[in-house]
């Protein structure tokens, strides 16, 4: 069981739960509030728009896309070394899709009227098509979890587990565990990866096409974006799969650091493609000396931000745990890549900040500073009390997921292949 | 563990290489380049031209503003910007009243997800308060920084009948009330479409001291100001005049006479 890892005896298993239970209790307040009381609440302002709230929703969306791109190299693609991260993967995606889905919802001023954005559906807008996309992506990573866990399941009902109505209503019915019923689930494992694999590009790198089209924050303007969310997404979500995995992985011990080094060897690569993407962002802006586009990447580098940007985003995020995964004294410990998995998770946290907060503060004219004196026209960004409750609200309860998935769902390997044999590299 | 090392052969590698082509295709996300601008072919096109020359920095138009619309704190319709050229005793103070630019091309229309913000045919950039969903996304997009979300403040926590009297933006005589619109959504200067409705100047050009903001139909080769009954496209053809950030291919229908 995965808790004898992480809460050794029962005593600090009751105090991590109370503590867990707070903290749950006081989000789910303050996401009350917001919804009785209004935006009002809220610490962004009119220059800051998009505060925590969009920089978290960002940075879930990128764990969940990225974690449903890598659940595609295993079902789609048939890489046999990270066959055992499928299920954690699908869950993964979907437990970051629901809480970064929770978020964006709230920052709305009118959470009750999102439906607006495909009822009303703007084709010259970026964000009506990621709304669609959004949809999409559910409906995708719902029914490709359920046939990838559907034998699983099936084999827990037969063996009389409990939850059994948990079970019975997971596997929608279904009983069959024949080859038939196997190759079947295989062959829409296959279909929906290849559908979802455009799909979680378009929700992600969606987002990215928001901001890059927001014309009014130079910082933001490029073609780069798309495609660096898409990165930043695989990035981050390898990074998430290989913490869980290292943590909560239920195989034995040899099988489980080939797989962690697996998923460390991937999360490597693209971390690097995401540090080379940044630093030539920033290299292009600062030497095209664009003073728009400059003035936002100064608060990063040697600003305001600089300190949590050099210390969080490169030092936490990128550096540390490129050796943590390159040195061979520790890329053959799962503790280490686990780690070093945790690190990129908590500077992929930073970077999502990073990207969303300093290119907000810099004034559209030098002479509009001060024209209208007002807290809400301020140059400056802090959470408010009740950003935050919601934030820690919404880590409580992912963290929730992954103690009752760990507990219910059966993530580990059947000695049933749900995959049919016979990939390309077979 | 050579095993572990080469987990990742070279048909997996150009897989996964396949999967970010795709990735960078798909990212590039539908969204096409604006339509034409038809600015010129529409019949009414209202717009300002505001003489710099005559400004005084007085910031009647921005009061009027808010005494007209009934705007909370936090949400400003129409601001003055100022700042000083030049070293004492050379030394000059510059303002520039700024209203909605109302461009032609406006960059908030086309962002915004479900179409609540939109031009009408008479070149005024309005918000539908009851079809915005308060995303924001016009605020990230408008590079004239007009647009402001209401966050439901008041300016007396006991609110003043002032504060309490409905807004005739529109014409619709909303009242604000707790977590209801316009609270929660993005609000901007209409033009006093509900005073140019019954024929009359908006709020800050009636109000201008020194006759300084003209408003009219710009398209109108004969158009005169509302105020001042000068005639617009004379003031164009004889003065030098500006636009604000005309590089960025908003075309906004505010001129400023320099």
């Amino acid at each position: 069981m995965h808790e004898k890892n992480i809460l050794a005896s029962p005593v600090s298993r009751a105090i991590g739960y109370i503590l867990l239970t707070a903290i749950t209790v006081a989000g789910f307040w303050a996401i009350g509030d917001k919804l009785v009381e209004g935006p009002i609440n809220e610490g962004t302002n009119q220059n800051v728009t998009w505060g925590l709230w969009v920089a978290l929703y960002v940075f879930f969306l990128g764990l969940s896309a990225g974690s449903f791109l890598i659940s595609t190299l295993i079902y789609v693609f048939k890489v046999k070394q990270l066959e055992e991260s499928g299920p954690t993967a699908l869950v993964q995606a979907l437990g970051c899709l629901i809480l970064g889905g929770m978020l964006i919802v709230l920052d709305a001023g009118h959470p009750e009227r999102i439906y607006y954005v495909v009822l009303h559906f703007n084709p010259t807008s970026a964000m009506a098509y990621l709304g669609v996309f959004y949809n999409l992506y559910i409906a995708v990573v719902v029914v490709e979890l359920y046939f990838a866990l559907r034998p699983r399941i099936i084999e827990k009902i037969q063996s009389g587990d409990q939850p059994a109505w948990l079970y019975r209503f997971l596997s929608l019915g279904s009983r069959r565990l024949d080859a038939a019923s196997l190759a079947r689930d295989g062959k829409w494992l296959m279909i929906l990866g290849i559908i979802g694999i455009p799909t979680a590009c378009m929700v992600h790198g969606g987002v990215g096409t928001i901001f890059a089209l927001s014309k009014a924050r130079a910082s933001w303007v490029g073609p780069l974006f798309p495609f660096l969310f898409i990165v930043t997404a695989l990035a981050s979500g390898g990074a998430l799969l290989t913490l869980l995995i290292a943590a909560f992985g239920k195989m034995p011990g040899e099988r489980k650091l080939a797989l962690v080094g697996s998923l460390a060897q991937l999360t490597l690569g693209v971390l690097i493609l995401h540090a080379v993407l940044i630093f030539l962002q920033l290299f292009v802006t600062s030497y095209s000396g664009n003073l728009a586009q400059v003035a936002g990447d100064d608060i990063k580098l040697f600003g305001s931000y600089s300190r949590f940007f050099w210390s969080a985003e490169v030092g936490l995020g990128i550096v540390i745990p490129l050796l943590l995964m390159a040195l061979p004294a520790t890329r053959k410990r799962v503790g280490c890549l686990g780690l070093a998995g945790f690190l990129i998770v908590v500077g992929m946290l930073a970077e999502r900040i990073d990207m969303v907060v300093p290119a907000q503060l810099t004034p559209f004219f030098a002479a509009s500073v001060g024209a209208y004196n007002d807290l809400r026209y301020l140059y400056t960004y802090f959470p408010s009390t009740s950003d935050i409750l919601v934030a820690l609200g919404v880590f409580a309860l992912g963290i929730w997921m992954i103690v009752l998935a760990g507990k219910y769902l059966p993530l580990e390997v059947s000695p049933h292949k749900s995959a049919p044999e016979g990939g390309a590299l077979s | 563990m050579s095993k572990l090392e080469d987990s990742m052969n070279r048909r997996q590698f150009l897989r996964v290489g396949g999967l970010a082509g795709a990735g960078a295709v798909a990212g590039m996300a539908p969204v096409y380049a604006a339509a034409p601008n038809s600015a010129n072919k529409q019949a009414i096109r209202y717009g300002m031209i505001i003489d710099l020359k005559k400004c005084v920095g007085c910031k009647a138009c921005a009061a009027a503003c808010k005494a007209e619309n009934h705007t909370p704190p936090g949400v400003a319709y129409n601001i003055v910007m100022e700042d000083e050229v030049g070293t004492y005793p050379d030394v000059r103070r510059r303002f520039i009243s700024r209203p909605c630019m109302h461009c032609a091309s406006p960059s908030c229309t086309k962002v915004c997800p479900t179409k609540a913000t939109y031009i009408r045919d008479d070149g005024i950039v309005v918000v539908d308060y009851d079809r915005c969903i308060g995303c924001r996304y016009c605020i990230s997009a408008c590079p004239y920084g007009v647009r402001a979300f209401d966050y439901g403040h008041n300016y007396h926590q006991h609110p003043t009948p002032f504060e309490t009297e409905p807004s005739p933006e529109y014409g619709q005589n909303r009242k604000r009330a707790r977590n209801t619109s316009p609270i929660g959504n993005v609000r901007k200067c209409t033009f006093c479409v509900h005073r140019v409705k019954k024929g009359l100047p908006p709020a800050c050009a009636a109000t201008c001291i020194g006759n300084a903001i003209h408003f009219g139909n710009l398209n109108d080769p004969d158009g005169r100001c509302w105020v001042t009954g000068k005639k617009l496209q004379s003031l164009l053809a004889t003065r030098s005049h500006m636009r604000l950030r005309e590089e960025l291919g908003n075309s906004p229908s505010v001129y400023y006479l320099t």
